[in-house]
């Protein structure tokens, strides 16, 4: 049986060894690591359950199993055996149900290259349930066994315990039992419990008080150290506390790091994958980046699916560039898409004149997408006049827009514009959408007195179209009715309800009831 | 399954198999289906080892020499078998290969009896697969537990390694944080085997060298009370090292305050105040910053926080409860402070004082539950307590013993006439006739109790 330990030996450690590396080189997640570490595994499973032991004698420079050398590497910085043996390992024992987990913890372990690292300080801390170690301490032949003497004094001893008790107010007659109920035992369990996790928020309170009484170095870079931590761990909120706090000094630079393209973009996945909370957390902390990391920004937010989190991200943006639009223009430019919508709708919530002028060489962008950023960001800007340009586009999508913005802005001038398309032989061929878009900016931009007494006639009277079109027509103006708070037009849609005419009335009817 | 694990799930199934042959017939489907299991679980074990056996020494369980902890999980099972233990005078109860579900209810079936009828039951020879031991008059150290020397060597070590730790950074050395590290781990340790004996140094008391002494006596204290509570080794961790470091912070307070004779003025109070404010910045240079000292860092700078809302340093909000560690090294650090000579406190409260103070303070300055966990695990009668007894002697409170807080396990150090005396070791808990008058200062009988515990 020696014979086939022996035999099986070298194989397994050469796996050990090549896992380490492995785990050094790719780190846990990386596929190749997983090449070396599942193999090891099996093998390492196989013989345990065959031999319910793996003995490892470890010395300066070698690993031996029985007696026989199993490792050697003289090399200092390169030799596990020697790792293991600095910090006073002298045996490792792994026994029959090792988990992959723990398997993976002892790699992970081990294969850390931090030179301040104390190997058996690690494995302790681990707490393996089939992996034992031993450890030799440093012997100190200087300790003190002395058992000190107390002091004796010349005093009534008894009167100073009345003393006590009279000062404490203590009855020792007074019943103790120290039983905890139910309820207790719940409560104090589930604090162990609570226990278990990372205490980041009451640590930061700690040294932010700490840095109310006084300026510290160790302080302000232990927090630098948890700001890192924290945003690795997505916990923006503290990580805010942290820099609202070190933003006091302002010799400080502490955004200043993680203003860099590879954290920003790091950043793209969150508005998708954030709760509410810690989302408004996410685009609170944003503000304190400076204009330097716009760029990054905008290209990190180009791509957001959820319109609402987009658009939050975009107000964001606009507000870290505090009225200059100089690191944005350079992306109207571009020829990615997304960024350049990015950009656009950008700068329209900066809400600067003068950038309409930029927009000058993109009206004719052939996306419609760009067009409808530039609707919106024209809008916020209130060019209606510019956003007129657009009620001709040959998408209907941005026609829809421009409508939106035009009522949205009551822009009177075009009513006339309105009434005179709604005249045209074509207007019935368009998209109800675009129909009712037409008939909503009628609604929003006309003088309301002026708006019913046209839509009531185009409901009782107009005679423009063919009959069967002319059902579309009444079902419009009588929806366009239902919006006008005038009281001529609630007559007209009353009277409606009441006209034998079924088109008519059913068009009121149904105003009415969707009103 | 870990082996602690198991020890503790057999020692569970054989309480409620016990409790089942008390309440139902030993042929009821309840009882059988309790023996089968616990049957069931032993066979594993016995495919492998020889045999599986269960030791107690000084109210300790050894599962195969493993030591069963009392925590708040499966603390009413290893109780019942302790005080079982105590009752049938038994040393030690060993399952051997081939144990029946049969055997097992019989065997179970006798816990119900008292000592004698038990014996003349298992010399009677029909469980052959059960076998058990009884305690003789002396307690005898079982050979695998022969290590209060390497109790108290990992006690002097880890003090020697505080006091380098706190005179460095008093003097701007740098410090081998290595070696502070480790203390804490060794402690964890040797509380792990051997609780009571490492509680027992505890109270040497070394007027001159109070700083570290405290720190240390605090750690040792506050992992005793973390071990009960069943903590994972990480909190063990977290809470030792927050024992021992609490207030390192006073390394930035002048030593002329620290040990000062006489009253404070209201400036020097307001400064030394701040000691657990500065803890924050030594226990960062000390040990930078990593999942343990974050914890760290937070019970130190609250460790005088009071459960009702005051304390210092001020918190922004009254409500905010100090961590649960925070909360524990509170009750460990005023226990200890209590209880040790300083220069304006020469002589301190006694042990069973300092024990009334806490519970009378409970809800005030400490959290309740807590308390009741200390006093659980220290009894009223303190490890250390000098304590006069009905018979007139003088004793010394040895160790406590789980369940009976007001009866400890005693040595008589000076008999009724005065005079010093090598007395036997008693067990309150099951001696009738002998009870505790009063606790009283050791010093009034010339009596050093470290020497009896050390």
């Amino acid at each position: 049986m020696l014979n086939r330990i022996e035999d099986k030996m070298p194989e397994l450690i050469q796996g050990l060894v090549k896992t380490i590396k492995a785990y050094q080189m790719y780190g846990l997640n990386h596929p190749s690591f997983r090449n070396f570490y599942v193999p090891f595994y099996d093998k390492l499973n196989g013989f345990l359950e065959e031999y319910g032991l793996l003995d490892l004698q470890i010395e300066k420079f070698t690993i031996l199993n029985a007696g026989q050398v199993v490792y050697q590497e003289n090399e200092k910085d390169l030799s596990i055996a020697f790792k293991l043996f600095r910090d006073g390992i002298r045996n490792i024992n792994i026994t029959e149900g090792l988990t992959p987990d723990e398997l993976l913890h002892f790699i992970e372990t081990i294969g850390q290259t931090n030179k301040d690292q104390d190997l058996a300080l690690s494995l302790w801390e681990s707490n393996f349930s089939h992996l034992t170690f031993y450890v030799v301490e440093e012997e100190d032949e200087t300790l003190n066994y002395l058992i000190p003497d107390p002091q004796y004094y010349d005093i009534d001893y008894d009167a100073r315990i009345r003393d006590i008790l009279d000062h404490e107010r203590i009855d020792l007659r007074a019943v103790i039992d120290p039983d905890l109920n139910d309820k207790e035992l719940a409560k104090v369990n589930a604090e162990i419990n609570e226990e278990k996790a990372v205490q980041v928020g009451p640590a930061i309170t700690t040294m932010i008080s700490f840095l109310n009484y006084e300026k510290s170095t160790e302080i302000i870079d232990s927090l630098g150290e948890l700001l890192e931590r924290c945003i690795n761990q997505r916990d923006f909120f503290n990580a805010r506390r942290i820099v609202q706090k070190l933003n006091e000094f302002p010799e400080i630079k502490i955004i200043k790091k993680f203003e860099n393209e590879k954290i920003i973009l790091g950043f793209a996945d969150l508005p998708e994958t954030l709760d509410d909370q810690a989302f408004n957390d996410f685009t609170a902390f944003l503000g304190f980046f400076s204009p330097e990391s716009i760029p990054f920004l905008i290209r990190m937010s180009a791509r957001i699916r959820r319109k609402e989190r987009r658009d939050s991200l975009r107000q964001r943006i606009a507000y870290l560039a505090q009225g200059d639009p100089t690191p944005i223009l350079p992306f109207l430019t571009g020829s990615d898409t997304p960024v350049l919508v990015n950009a656009v709708s950008i700068l329209g919530l900066m809400r600067i004149k003068k950038i309409a002028d930029y927009f000058e060489p993109l009206y004719q962008h052939p996306n419609p997408g760009v067009r409808i950023a530039l609707i919106e960001a024209l809008f916020n800007i209130k060019e209606p006049a510019i956003i007129l340009r657009f009620l001709e586009d040959p998408d209907q999508g941005v026609r829809i827009n421009t409508l939106q913005a035009l009522t949205a802005l009551q822009y009177q001038r075009i009513f006339n514009r309105i009434v005179k398309r709604l005249r045209e032989k074509d207007f019935l061929t368009l998209d109800i959408a675009e129909q009712k878009e037409y008939i909503n900016c009628l609604v929003g931009v006309g003088d309301p007195k002026r708006t019913a007494r046209l839509l009531e006639k185009i409901l009782f009277k107009w005679v423009l179209f063919g009959a069967k079109k002319y059902r579309v027509m009444r079902k419009l103006s009588a929806q366009g009715l239902a919006q006008l708070a005038e009281e001529s037009a609630q007559k007209a849609l009353a009277a409606g309800c009441r006209r034998k005419n079924k088109d008519i009335r059913q068009a009121c009817e149904m105003a009415m009831r969707n009103r | 399954m870990s082996l602690y694990r198991s020890g503790k799930d057999l020692i569970n199934q054989f309480y409620a198999l016990v409790k089942s042959t008390q309440i139902y017939d030993l042929k009821n489907d309840v009882v059988i289906a309790a023996a089968d299991k616990f049957v069931g679980h032993i066979g594993k074990f016995l495919a492998n080892v020889p045999q599986v056996e269960f030791i107690r020494y000084r109210d300790y369980i050894f599962f195969n020499k493993l030591r069963m902890r009392f925590e708040i999980e499966g603390y009413a099972s290893l109780q019942f078998m302790n005080e079982s233990y105590k009752r049938l005078k038994l040393k030690s109860i060993t399952f051997l290969p081939g144990v029946t579900p049969d055997e097992i209810i019989r065997f179970a079936s006798l816990f119900r009896e008292d000592h004698d009828v038990f014996l003349k039951s298992m010399a009677g020879g029909d469980i052959r697969s059960v076998t058990v031991q009884f305690a003789g008059p002396e307690e005898e150290i079982p050979d695998f537990l022969q290590n209060g020397e390497q109790t108290k060597r990992a006690y002097f070590k880890s003090l020697k390694a505080t006091k380098n730790l706190i005179q460095n950074l008093w003097t701007n050395q740098p410090v081998n944080v290595k070696s502070f590290r480790r203390v804490v781990y060794t402690l964890i340790d040797s509380i792990s085997q051997d609780e009571y004996g490492v509680i027992a140094l505890t109270t040497i008391k070394n007027f001159d060298e109070y700083t570290f002494n405290h720190s240390l006596n605090v750690g040792i204290l506050a992992l005793a009370m973390g071990q009960r509570l069943g903590l994972d080794k990480k909190n063990l961790v977290k809470l030792g090292t927050a024992g021992l470091l609490h207030d390192i912070g006073k390394v930035e307070i002048n030593k002329e305050l620290l040990y000062k004779i006489g009253k404070l003025s209201e400036t020097e109070w307001d400064r030394l105040k701040l000691h657990s404010l500065f803890s924050v910045r030594q226990i960062l240079k000390t040990r930078g910053l990593d999942e343990i000292s974050i914890s760290v860092l937070v019970t130190a700078y609250q460790h005088h926080w009071n459960f009702n809302g005051t304390g210092y340093p001020a918190r922004d909000q009254e409500e905010i409860l100090p961590s649960f560690l925070s909360r524990i090294i509170r009750i460990c650090d005023a226990y200890d402070a209590m209880t040790t000579p300083r220069p304006y406190q020469p002589v301190p409260y006694i042990p069973a004082l300092a024990v009334r103070v806490i519970w009378e303070r409970k809800g005030i300055f400490f959290d309740p539950d807590l308390v009741k966990i200390f006093v659980q695990l220290f009894g009223l009668y303190p490890v250390g307590s000098c304590l006069e007894l009905s018979t007139g002697d003088i004793a010394i409170a040895l160790k406590e013993n789980t369940g009976h807080i007001d009866r400890p396990i005693i040595k008589v150090v000076v008999d009724q006439h005065r005079e010093p005396v090598d007395g036997a070791l008693i067990d309150l808990s099951v001696t009738a006739g002998v009870n505790v008058t009063r606790a009283v200062y050791p010093q009034k009988y010339r009596i050093n109790p470290a020497v009896y515990l050390t």
